[in-house]
């Protein structure tokens, strides 16, 4: 955990990422996840993501801030409960995305630790994208989420949370590799029948291996709903 | 493609709009916690606390409301244990509970238990062990600074993750009493965990 915790440490402030010729852009990514739980404990869940770009600073001089929708993606899982606290999942992805629509099978293994005032998610993800005309795409993920009640020892409806989470992603597409973080800040708030409303600053980097080195930070507001 | 975007905004707008429209009908909760400043608490509760554990540092208070009313919790750390006590609403105490390890108890009792989990579990684990202390409030005052045992009630609540004999697999708190005999048990509901794991 504290070679990780030095891994992103240094993803997120290489010298790179202080370089004047980085691609950076930011803008507004609304998301909306649909859970059922079935009889026998499993999960379908069902979730939309929209990201809409508001300053680019790859456009041309004066119209760096622009609105255009970047991409929307949709996506499914099927979750078997292992337990309590455990569960693994398998999933569908497609994105909407000018000139570069694609889809994706994800496999996740998740695991929640419960501490006295704290609750530790662990994901692991691997997942192939495939894309017209390109190589197939593999991923692994790791994603390590804290989630923190504000109001008392535990969240109970109508009291607000917050959320810290670290994502590295690891990926290999034509023998090239590449290294993606996604750090995620988010203040929530669990409403009346397992609905929750969180708003999150995601900072992600990637092309720290290949050309390209990139920042994007998004403010989302996302919508769960658990039945 | 923009005619789906703007349909998958007007769905995440209604969907909004769903949201806080919920938040207004959901004022009167049914059951919750919430962090409370100690003059909030009942000056007999906080007296209690002090007289009972007198190295007290600050312990953490709690309002707790149930379908019935509502109580006080304190939590705090004491000689290296964490402590929790309950109060009534008027602030009477109605327990005080320290978590302990397995291994700490008398052989016996933890063989008691332990015969328990293996003739009921095919597996668990134990997360958290509590010896509770109940009984009146100035017997239990006596029995914290002055070790008397008279008009005391031992139990220990176990947290465990097990699989039943019927493959139930859960996270349980189950109720043994000083011998380590079974009372009684209970599934610890685990709250959903969508936004953390997908």
């Amino acid at each position: 955990m504290k070679r990780l915790a030095i891994v992103v440490v240094f993803l997120l402030f290489s010298t790179r990422c202080l370089g004047q010729s980085q691609v950076f852009y930011t803008g507004f990514f609304p998301e909306a996840s649909f859970t059922k739980k079935l009889k026998n404990e499993d999960r379908i869940n069902f979730k939309i993501e929209n990201q809409n770009i508001f300053f680019d600073n790859r456009n041309p001089e004066g119209t760096n801030a622009k609105y255009t929708h970047y991409r929307t993606d949709i996506m499914a899982f099927y979750d078997w409960r292992l337990n309590a606290t455990k569960s693994v999942a398998l999933g569908v992805f497609h994105r909407f995305q000018d000139g570069s629509n694609r889809n994706r099978i994800i496999q996740q293994f998740a695991l929640v630790q419960r501490q006295r005032n704290l609750r530790i998610s662990h994901r692991f993800r691997t997942d192939q994208t495939f894309t017209k005309d390109e190589k197939v795409e593999l991923r692994f993920r790791y994603r390590l989420a804290l989630e923190l009640p504000l109001n008392g020892a535990s969240i109970d409806p109508g009291e607000n949370y917050l959320v810290l989470s670290n994502e590295p992603i690891f990926s290999l597409q034509a023998q090239e590799f590449e290294i993606e973080n996604r750090l995620i800040f988010t203040v929530g708030k669990l409403y009346k029948n397992n609905q929750k409303l969180e708003w999150s600053l995601d900072y992600r980097t990637d092309g720290f291996i290949q050309e390209g080195f990139r920042t994007r930070l998004w403010l989302r507001l996302g919508y769960f709903y658990s039945f | 493609m923009k005619i789906i975007t703007n349909r998958l905004w007007q769905v995440f707008l209604l969907v909004c709009c769903f949201v806080i429209s919920t938040e207004i009908q959901a004022q009167d909760k049914i059951e919750k916690e919430e962090s409370i400043r100690e003059r909030e608490v009942p000056h007999i509760a906080t007296e209690w606390i002090y007289d009972a554990f007198e190295k007290i540092r600050k312990p953490k208070w709690y309002k707790e409301f149930s379908e019935v009313g509502y109580s006080f919790e304190a939590k705090f750390r004491y000689k290296n244990s964490f402590h929790s006590v309950e109060f009534d609403s008027l602030g009477l105490v109605q327990d005080v509970e320290i978590e302990i390890e397995l291994k700490s108890l008398s052989t016996e009792i933890q063989s008691q238990i332990l015969t328990y989990l293996n003739e009921n579990y095919r597996d668990f684990k134990v997360n958290k062990l509590q010896i509770q202390y109940s009984g009146a409030s100035d017997d239990l005052e006596d029995f914290f600074d002055e070790d008397a045992k008279d008009g005391i009630l031992i139990n220990f609540e176990m947290e465990f993750s097990g699989t039943d004999l019927s493959g139930d697999s859960r996270i349980w708190e189950g109720t043994f009493d000083q011998n380590g005999c079974f009372l009684g048990k209970r599934i610890v509901i685990v709250r959903e965990m969508d936004n953390i794991i997908f």
